[in-house]
């Protein structure tokens, strides 16, 4: 089973997603923040990572740009989840290195379409 | 070391052919039973077998084809989609386009037939997918994308896409693989192109670096709004050019009808024998005959791998297909061959009388080793007819969609076995006749009933054994051949005399007379400019005959005969001049002494024997061969054709070909044995009148004689069978030998025809 890593620091998002994405088929991993995301990415191999981009103590870009410095996750799929709103932050997460990005509101459907889009 | 595939590229296109064979069967199978999953499975695996072959001989436009054939059917044998007649008729289309491009072993480009078939066919799946339905529901739900309409057949559409990766695309986690098939999914890929000239030697190469780019050809229905949505995550990692390369696809149905197809698949050159060369100079003989030494010559195996394919082999594939247990059988002869001469040889160097007893073992061990490998060796080009006949399903198939009619087709005798060389020439005159059997025979249902008929009319093919020869019928239970509409059109076309005496069966059997067909007369399904004379000369290569047997009203029934192989033949083995030619003793009807006083010579054409009333064409093999080097004239003073004393110490030798009879001119009967047939090297010109040669026991090379390609030569003007019946009231006079009429034959006679 394929393994997707989920930040967020929002208890109910991660929820969501999680189901979401179990329903899809895929094994969760969670973390609050980009710190302790970078950690579970020390111990776990994973096929995907999908990062809210504000959040505390470590936010979604300095991740990405953390997260491709690892060898493991040099070029694995990346994406954000960002707000309509926000095209300078899109942006700043392409030049990180995201894969792509998933528009909030929160549509579970298109989140699995767009995983399927970028995953091998 | 490379590993090259190529070899098992032949084996592969064979086998597939089997395939496409097997699938159109089941396809015509499944009309009557929609949902057999058993029969939608077969397919399945059959076109996926095809799939998988193709990809590694590099034959894309194959692989996105079945890829597509593979999704219907798979949607089919879910039970997700319904079989309908419109399916079907789509998926027997598809057979048809998969035997083109496995003829044509397209590499990369998709005929445009193909992807306008593969866009209908996505058409098709789309519109009835509820996957595309979510998928369009998810993408209204995302404010963006395809507006919520079904998208239409006739939106077709290709795209060229230049896709051009940025060097650091990888870093950014995309996968330009991903992306492209991601991209595949939107349509059917028609070409895809790698650039690869970018990449740098291997120890310059850095793997995180994208150094590649596609040039892809996309068939599809959708918006390029939904391509560009594509690479929207990878647009500023790469460059994409996106451009519509067609104005709009032509995907009318009828530029699709089996009819067409039919006509590209089947007769990919209809009437070659018309190209064939004529005339090659009798000295050609010679030449070929030191060829063929040469080539008998030991250590060339290559040459007689070539040669096994027997005298026609050009018109068939090279390959033939062996069950390993029948391979194992010939190893372990040649096994037992290798040990019975290593034991002889071995008698023979350390021989002493004590041990003859032992030898004669030996040698009568060798002498039946090398009976069975023949045997067997001959066992492995025959192959069952069924091979031929599964087609003719779909053959009448096709013509009784297109006319309204209904017929059933019963087969029988498919696993009988013949020459593989024969059975590939057989396909063409076969096809011809069961045509000819649906589109002539077999008439409307309204008629059929009128005549208090089953509306369903019947098409009977069958192939048995009958004294040594494999004997196949084409019969029908149509409107039968009326001898009289016969005889109007031969009178019509000159090819009989109006008032001619002629027996129902005679005029019958002037259907096969070249010139005899009637372009106006037939349709469009069975005309194609082949007539019945083809078929007829087509049979007689294959040393066979055909025959036609029909009662007005009940139906017709074609017979031909053939022989078992070509490869091998009994023959006869006579001496004209100083030359040991060969006769196929299934030819010859007897042999009689010449007496010179029985010539007759006819005014411009020829000599004829006159034995028992009956006046038979004479051929002087020796003048015809150009063997006539030593003594001719001495032999015959003045008239080079004069019936003389010295041809009361000759034979002749009556052969029969199709109807027709001639008399052989020959020197001496010097026996009879079986022959393996040689072709003569394929770069001297065909000989008119030989149709091989083959190596006696002495190491001599004896030519052997086509009796059918004799007879078809006109070398006598009276021989067509019109005259022939003309004849019966022609009075035959004898010529003086000084005649100026009598026109020197023998060597001038490829000029004749």
């Amino acid at each position: 089973m394929r393994k997707v890593l989920i930040v967020d620091d929002s208890v109910s998002m991660r929820q969501m997603v999680s189901f979401t994405l179990r329903q899809g088929g895929f094994e969760v991993i969670e973390a609050e923040h980009g710190q302790d995301a970078l950690n579970k990415l020390q111990g776990t191999a994973v096929d995907l990572m999908i990062t809210d981009l504000n959040m505390p103590v470590m936010d979604g870009i300095a991740l990405i740009q953390n997260a491709r410095k690892l060898p493991a996750m040099k070029t694995k799929p990346i994406l954000m989840l960002t707000t309509e709103g926000l095209a300078s932050k899109k942006e700043q997460g392409k030049a990180a290195g995201a894969t792509g990005w998933i528009v909030k509101p929160f549509d579970p459907d298109k989140l699995l379409l767009t995983i399927a889009r970028v995953l091998p | 070391m490379k590993i090259d595939l190529s070899q098992f590229r032949q084996m592969f296109l064979q086998e597939s052919t089997e395939h496409v064979a097997s699938m159109e069967a089941r396809l015509l199978e499944l009309r009557a039973s929609p949902d057999d999953v058993e029969l939608l499975n077969g397919i399945f695996r059959s076109a996926h077998s095809i799939k998988g072959g193709a990809g590694s001989f590099g034959l894309n436009s194959l692989v996105r084809f079945t890829h597509a054939l593979e999704d219907m059917l798979d949607r089919l044998r879910s039970l997700e989609m319904q079989a309908t007649e419109e399916v079907i008729g789509i998926l027997l289309q598809s057979v048809d386009m998969l035997h083109g491009l496995l003829a044509s072993e397209a590499d990369r480009e998709m005929p445009a037939e193909a992807a306008a078939l593969l866009a209908r066919i996505d058409a098709l799946l789309t519109s009835r997918s509820p996957e595309s339905e979510d998928r369009q529901a998810a993408t209204a739900h995302g404010g963006e994308g395809l507006p919520p309409t079904q998208p239409r057949a006739d939106d077709v559409a290709i795209y060229r896409i230049e896709f051009r990766p940025d060097p650091e695309m990888f870093a950014s986690g995309a996968n330009p693989i991903v992306l492209l098939r991601n991209l595949a999914q939107l349509g059917t890929v028609s070409s895809c192109e790698l650039h690869s000239g970018d990449l740098p030697a291997l120890r310059e190469l850095d793997p995180a670096r994208c150094y590649l780019s596609w040039t892809i050809e996309l068939v599809s229905i959708r918006p390029v709004e939904e391509l560009r949505e594509v690479f929207e995550f990878v647009e500023h990692l790469a460059e994409i050019v996106i451009a519509r390369l067609d104005t709009r696809l032509d995907t009318r149905p009828d530029r699709f009808t089996n009819q067409n197809a039919g006509q590209s698949m089947d007769h990919p050159e209809p009437a070659a024998e018309d190209k064939a060369p004529h005339g090659a100079a009798p000295a050609e003989v010679a030449a070929a005959s030191i060829a063929l030494a040469r080539q008998a010559s030991p250590g060339k195996a290559a040459g007689a791998k070539k040669n096994a394919e027997g005298g026609e082999s050009s018109a068939g594939s090279g390959s033939i297909r062996v069950p390993i247990d029948k391979v194992d059988r010939l190893i372990d002869l040649v096994g037992e061959l290798v040990i019975a001469h290593v034991m002889t040889a071995q008698m023979v160097e350390d021989f002493e009388p004590s041990l003859l007893p032992r030898l004669r073992e030996s040698v009568a061990a060798m002498e039946r080793n090398t009976r069975e490998l023949h045997e067997r060796v001959m066992a492995v080009r025959m192959l069952p007819v069924g091979t031929v006949f599964q087609r003719y399903t779909r053959t009448v198939y096709d013509i009784a969609q297109s006319t309204g009619k209904r017929i059933r087709l019963e087969m029988s005798g498919e696993e009988t076995e013949i020459d593989k060389s024969m059975l590939e020439m057989l396909g063409d005159p076969l096809t011809h006749l069961i045509r000819n059997a649906a589109d002539h025979g077999v008439e409307s249902p309204e008629v059929r009933a009128a005549a208090g008929k089953p509306a369903e009319g019947l098409i009977q093919l069958r192939a048995f054994h009958r004294s040594g020869k494999v004997v196949l019928e084409i019969a029908d239970d149509g409107a039968g051949i009326d001898p009289e509409r016969v005889r109007a059109k031969a009178v019509e076309r000159g090819l009989i005399a109006a008032d001619a005496q002629l027996t129902d069966p005679q005029l019958r059997m002037l259907i096969f007379e070249p010139g005899f067909s009637t372009r106006d007369a037939i349709s469009d399904l069975s005309g194609r400019g082949v007539g019945m004379d083809v078929v007829k000369r087509n049979i007689q290569q294959l040393s066979g005959t055909v025959s036609v047997q029909s009662a007005k009203g009940q139906g017709s029934k074609v017979t031909i005969e053939l022989p078992l192989t070509l490869a091998i033949l009994e023959g006869l083995l006579v001496r004209v001049g100083d030359r040991t030619l060969v006769l196929p003793l299934l030819a010859v009807i007897e042999t009689v002494p010449l007496r010179h006083n029985q010539i007759v010579r006819i005014a411009s054409q020829g000599e004829v024997v006159v034995i028992r009333e009956e006046s038979i064409p004479l051929l002087r093999l020796r003048r015809y061969l150009g063997l006539a080097l030593e003594g001719t004239d001495a032999d015959e003073p003045g008239g080079h054709f004069a019936g003389n004393a010295a041809d009361n110490r000759r034979l002749a030798v009556i052969v029969e070909a199709g109807e027709r009879k001639i008399g052989l001119v020959v020197d001496e009967l010097l026996g009879q044995q079986q022959v393996v047939v040689k072709s003569l090297e394929r770069h001297l010109r065909k000989v008119d009148g030989l149709m091989g040669a083959t190596i006696l026991g002495d190491g001599r090379v004896a030519p052997i004689v086509d009796v059918a390609g004799i007879a078809a030569l006109n070398l006598f003007a009276f021989q067509t069978p019109t005259n022939v019946f003309r004849q019966d009231k022609a009075s035959v006079q004898p010529v003086p030998a000084d005649s100026t009429q009598t026109r020197e034959r023998g060597g001038s006679a490829h000029e004749l025809v």
